[in-house]
Order: structure tokens, then C-alpha cells, then sequence
């Protein structure tokens, strides 16, 4: 049966990868602009240009190309940078960990935040201050993430500049990472002025891409407690003696968070692709801000490479969420 | 303040008003009370207010509805003039429920064993080790077989009955000196019925735990209780030890209740709903004393 399940979702996901990287090969070939010419200096021959195009394989058909790059693909090879002459592979991986730190962060911010606001307004429930609360989150929410960013910015890195405002980490930091996941590695090894400084770099922009999805989880959350607190489950435990608040906490959460979580991962992925902007408007040295330069050089394989690694990690969460109902409804766990 | 009571009643409800904030009164001066190990049967039509009393007892109004005048005093304990958490705490040490509905009254996302021991740790202090200990004595005493395995199980994984035996072992292990019983067996098929009131009654007279037993059914009143207390509109119709109330009952309302029930009237078979125009003279009645009440009240 879970073998079965498993199968399933593995044909599926080898099926959707596989649409999305046609997909993004021919859009990416067809769309106007050429890798060569951005490469040549001015005055190259056409002789230059044929050898070059012939070199990328470039000169071949589209399916030709496809087919060529597949079978690489297949044996783990992604190409090689036009731009930066670097295996895609090696590039994308490299870039892979400060993506996945700043969007996990943004997420854990996202996640305490909003679930915090919505057991206040579920304890607060038909008061002024559960009002109040909707209406700040509804406000947050009408704010995009690149917007956010703005404004943290302006606030933090201007007007009472305790933040950095740009890259990952302080250059000036003296310290042999050998992975990518500087927060992590920081952490592992007792470096504190590598956590200060990672953190004091990547705070604005996590909070930027957690603000929105804070108030949406926030509003849902709140809303499904609200429906749970009403159930004669909870009206025992308080006959039982608990409190309001160890009523939401031990007794409804569980029952009340299967939407959000529904809700958390289509909005993770929307999240992940909202750091191509933020990283951007940061700086900051993620996948993201690899796939803005690769575009605009028309670095073809590493567009494609970080594509389909982002397509790769959305259906990893789309599991890990559907993992997550099973764990929270023994109804679902057996059969 | 006084906290104490000086009579030995376990409850003692002394004209109980509750009111909805536009100041319709769903209960009008209602007093009862219960000695230890008493048995109280609350009877009256749908929407009567039984629930209600039991819900301003343990302190599980609905938000809209506030007791307006009378005390309630639990052990000697005056509820109402405590704050809400020494209220909940109070209530929590000496009182427990049997809910109406045992597929709604368990969490379906935790396993019963907790269910049942998580109060007696946390909020009757006992270790983990007593608590356990408590849950398989009560579970066993309550016909349920392979306690252990039961208690690893989530509701869901059981029947109806079992669940409603559950709560019943629930209500019971922290040994309080009241359990107010919200119509117990409606929601169960009739053989099970029999059961749980049978179930409930043994273990009522075992620990010698006074019981609030709210029910439509005068059959089971005849069953269960020692005393009856008849409600209608909110009102204390009748209120008398249970022999005297099918033997010779004061109040016209109580007499149309207990000719309206076929269990009673199995032999004779001559059992008829209580009159519709019975239930409008009361109301008309009951009117005319809110009118001389209210203008009391104004007065
Ligand atoms: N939250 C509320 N707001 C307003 N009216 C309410 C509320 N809860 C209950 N009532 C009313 O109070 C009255 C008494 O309700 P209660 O639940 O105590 O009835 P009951 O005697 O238990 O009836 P049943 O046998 O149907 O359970 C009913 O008329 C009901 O409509
Ligand atoms: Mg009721």
C-alpha cells in the first residue's frame, strides 16, 4: 500500500520534472536574445560565432539539443555555464544552502509569528483585541513581500541602520565554511559573530518574504481554532480545569492546523519564488539572484539547471505536506 | 466574603437566575440542592434549561448568557463570588461531566490514554505512574476489555458505547464528589442505553458520588435517582424525592410527563404526549408572573 503510494509519487514527480524542463528548454531557446553574441567582444568573426554555437551545441536542431541535454542530465551532468564556465551542477548546488536558509528561515518566522497571533485572537475571540489583530494582518497581508523589503530597508538599514542591508555575510569575517550553510555551520561550530552576522543579513530579507504568509496563516489559523474551540472535546477539557490558552494549545491546535498546513505548503513554494526579487533587492548570494544574472546573460543551461532544481524542491515540500496530514489524522494513518 | 457553607450539601443551588444579555431569563430562581451521594434527576420538556444548570455549575456558559443573581456552592465552596481560574480549579477538583454526545467528547486527534490521565497529572497532581494505574482500574471497571490496548487506541478506533464507558471511567477517576450526567445514554442505541445507566449507577454507589442526572426520559428517572427536580420554561415545576413524585405528583405538568412515557405505561399502554394545552396554560401562566416580576424589578 505505502509502497504503492510512493511509486505513485515518484512516476508523478518524474513526469512533472519532465514537463517543466521541456518547458523551460524551449521558452528559454525561443525567446529572443543570444547566449554567443552577449559572449563575443565586439568584432568577432562569424567564424567565431559558428564555433562558439557549435561548442554550446547550439548549432544543432531544438529536439536534438533536448535530447542531448537529457542524456546528460540523466547521467548528472547539467551543462556548463556560458557565463561563468562552471558546471551547472557545481554552481547551483553551491548557491542551493543560502536559498534554502533564507527561505526555511523565512518560513520559521512566518509559521511562529502568524500561529502566535492566531492563538492570541483564538483566545481573544469576539473581543477588541482579536478586531484589532484582523485588521493589522489584513493590512500586512495587502503588502507584497518585495514591498516589505522596502520598507525594512528604509527602516532598518537607513533611518536606525542595526541591520545589512546587502550580501550574506560580513566579507571582512574570517572563517573556512566547507558547506554553504553558513547559519548552520556557524551554529554546529560555536561561532557566534558568524550567527550575528549571517542572522543581522538575512533578518530583513526573511521577514520580508515571512510578513504576508505570517498574516495569511495567522487569519486561517485563527478562523479553524475558533471553529474547533466550540466542540464538546473542548469544553470538557475545560471542565477539567485547563485554561483557555492550554485548551487552544494542547486540546485544538492539532485539530485546527490541518488547513494551514495545506495553506503553508502551496505558500512555501510561492515563498521560494519570491526570493528570486528579495534576494535581488539584497543582494544576498542565493539561487534567486543566480537566476536573475543567468536570464539576463541568456546563460541558457544554468537557467534551465536552477529551473528544474526549483521545480525539484517544490514537489519535495508538496510531499513533506502531504506526509504531515497522515501525522496530524491518525484517521488517515492506517489503510 | 464567606467561603465557606455551613450546611453539608455536596450542591447547593439557591435561586439561580440566568440571562441572555437582552434580559430574557432562561433560568427564573431555581434552587436545588444534593447531599452527598445523592442521585438528582433533572427532567423537563427540550430547551426546559436542564443543561443550563449544569453548564452555570461547572462554569460552561455559552459566552452570551451570565448567571444574574444566586449562588451556587460546590463543597462549601460559594462559585460565584470566586475569579474565574480559582472558579475553574474549584470546580475542576470536585466536579466532572459525563457529556451527551461521546463522539464529540473525545479529541480525535489524541490517543484515550492521555485523555484520561492528562487531568490527573496536571491538574490533580498525581504522578504519571498513579495516573496510569487509575485509568486501567477504572477502564477494567467499566467492562472494557484489553485496557492497555484501549488506551493506546484513538477514538475513532472505537464504538459509540465504548467511548461513552470511556468517559464514564474519565468522569470517575478523579474521584470528585459530583458528576453532572448531561443526558448520558441519548445518544446511544437503546441496548447500550441500558448498559451505561446500569454502569452508572453501580459506580455512583461504589464511590459515593453525588450525581446530577439530566434527562427527558421519566423512565430513567424512576431508575436512576433519589430526587427529582421538574423543570419547565426555565422554572422549578416539582421538586420531591422520586417515590413520592410517580406516586402522588403535586404539579399537573409532572403527572401529563410521567403519563407521557411509554416505559411507564408499558402494561396499561395508555401513555399520550403530555397536551399542548397544558403547555400553554403554563406559559400563559409563567408570563403573568414575569409581568408582576418585572414590575418588581422596576419598582
Ligand atoms: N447560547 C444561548 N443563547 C441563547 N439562548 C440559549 C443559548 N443556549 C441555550 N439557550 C436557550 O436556553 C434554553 C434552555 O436550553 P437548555 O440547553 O438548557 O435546554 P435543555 O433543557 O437541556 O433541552 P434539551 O433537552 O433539548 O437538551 C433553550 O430555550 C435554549 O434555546
Ligand atoms: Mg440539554
Amino acid at each position: 500500500m505505502l509502497a504503492k503510494t510512493i511509486l505513485i509519487r515518484l512516476l508523478s514527480t518524474a513526469v512533472t520534472l519532465f514537463g517543466v524542463a521541456v518547458v523551460v528548454f524551449t521558452l528559454i531557446r525561443v525567446a529572443p536574445g543570444n547566449p554567443i553574441s552577449m559572449m563575443l567582444p565586439p568584432g568577432a568573426t562569424q567564424e567565431d560565432i559558428a564555433n562558439l554555437n557549435a561548442l554550446y551545441g547550439f548549432d544543432k536542431s531544438l529536439p536534438e539539443q533536448f535530447v542531448i541535454w537529457l542524456g546528460g542530465v540523466l547521467h548528472g551532468d547539467f551543462g556548463t555555464s556560458i557565463t561563468l564556465r562552471r558546471p551547472v551542477s557545481e554552481l547551483v548546488l553551491g548557491r542551493l544552502p543560502a536559498t534554502l536558509e533564507l527561505s526555511v528561515m523565512a518560513l520559521t518566522i512566518a509559521v511562529a509569528l502568524g500561529g502566535f497571533v492566531a492563538v492570541i485572537g483564538a483566545r481573544k475571540r469576539g473581543t477588541a483585541t482579536e478586531v484589532g489583530l484582523d485588521l493589522t494582518s489584513g493590512a500586512v497581508l495587502s503588502i507584497p513581500d518585495f514591498l516589505w523589503g522596502l520598507v525594512f530597508v528604509l527602516l532598518f538599514g537607513v533611518l536606525w541602520p542595526i541591520l545589512s542591508i546587502s550580501g550574506r555575510i560580513d566579507p571582512r569575517i574570517d572563517f573556512d565554511f566547507t558547506t554553504n550553510f553558513y547559519l548552520i555551520e556557524g551554529v554546529l561550530r560555536g561561532r557566534f559573530d558568524v550567527v550575528g552576522s549571517t542572522l543581522s543579513h538575512m533578518l530583513m530579507p526573511a521577514m520580508s518574504l515571512a510578513l504576508p504568509l505570517a498574516a495569511m496563516i495567522a487569519q486561517l489559523l485563527k478562523q479553524n481554532l475558533k471553529e474547533v474551540l466550540v466542540q464538546d472535546y473542548t469544553t470538557l477539557a475545560r471542565v477539567r480545569g485547563f485554561s483557555e490558552t492550554s485548551v487552544i494549545l494542547r486540546e485544538a491546535l492539532r485539530n485546527a492546523a490541518l488547513p494551514t498546513i495545506a495553506l503553508i505548503g502551496v505558500q512555501f513554494t510561492f515563498l521560494i519564488g519570491g526570493t528570486v526579487i528579495v534576494e535581488r533587492l539584497f543582494a544576498y548570494e542565493g539561487l534567486g539572484n543566480m537566476a536573475i544574472d543567468a536570464v539576463i546573460n541568456r546563460d541558457l543551461p544554468l537557467v534551465q539547471g536552477i529551473v528544474l532544481l526549483f521545480a525539484a524542491l517544490f514537489t519535495v515540500i508538496n510531499l513533506l505536506v502531504d506526509l504531515s496530514y497522515t501525522f496530524l489524522n491518525p484517521r488517515l494513518r492506517n489503510g | 466574603m464567606t467561603s465557606t457553607h455551613p450546611t453539608a450539601q455536596t450542591l447547593d443551588i439557591i435561586k439561580l437566575n440566568v440571562r441572555l444579555a437582552n434580559g430574557r431569563r432562561l433560568l427564573r430562581d431555581v434552587s436545588l440542592t444534593l447531599k452527598p451521594g445523592e442521585v438528582r434527576a433533572l427532567v423537563g420538556e427540550s430547551g426546559a434549561g436542564k443543561s443550563m444548570i449544569g453548564k452555570a455549575v461547572l462554569g460552561i456558559l455559552p459566552n452570551n448568557l451570565d448567571i444574574s443573581e444566586g449562588e451556587i456552592i460546590l463543597e462549601g465552596a460559594h462559585l460565584n463570588a470566586m475569579t474565574p481560574s480559582t472558579r475553574r480549579k474549584t470546580v475542576a477538583k470536585m466536579s466532572s461531566l459525563i457529556p451527551q454526545d461521546p463522539l464529540t467528547a473525545l479529541n480525535p486527534v489524541r490517543k484515550i490514554g492521555p485523555q484520561i490521565t492528562d487531568p490527573l497529572i496536571r491538574i490533580h497532581g498525581w504522578s504519571a505512574d498513579r495516573a496510569m494505574k487509575r485509568a486501567r482500574d477504572l477502564l477494567d471497571r467499566v467492562h472494557i476489555r484489553a485496557p492497555e490496548r484501549v488506551m493506546a487506541s484513538y477514538p475513532h478506533e472505537l464504538s459509540g458505547g465504548m467511548r461513552q464507558r470511556i468517559l464514564i471511567a474519565a468522569a470517575f477517576a478523579p474521584s470528585p464528589r459530583l458528576i453532572v450526567a448531561d443526558e448520558p445514554t441519548t445518544a446511544l442505541d437503546v441496548t447500550v442505553q441500558k448498559q451505561i445507566l446500569k454502569l452508572i449507577r453501580e459506580l455512583q454507589r461504589e464511590t459515593g458520588t453525588a450525581v446530577l442526572f439530566v434527562t427527558h426520559d421519566m423512565g430513567v428517572v424512576a431508575k436512576i435517582s433519589q430526587q427529582v427536580t421538574v423543570l419547565f420554561a426555565g422554572r422549578v415545576m416539582e421538586d420531591a424525592p422520586t417515590q413520592q413524585v410517580f406516586e402522588a405528583p403535586s404539579h399537573p405538568y409532572t403527572q401529563a410527563l410521567i403519563k407521557a412515557t411509554p416505559t411507564l405505561n408499558a402494561v396499561t399502554k395508555s401513555f399520550s404526549p403530555v397536551p399542548a394545552e397544558l403547555i400553554a396554560e403554563l406559559h400563559s401562566d409563567i408570563a403573568k408572573i414575569d409581568a408582576a416580576y418585572d414590575a418588581g424589578d422596576r419598582a
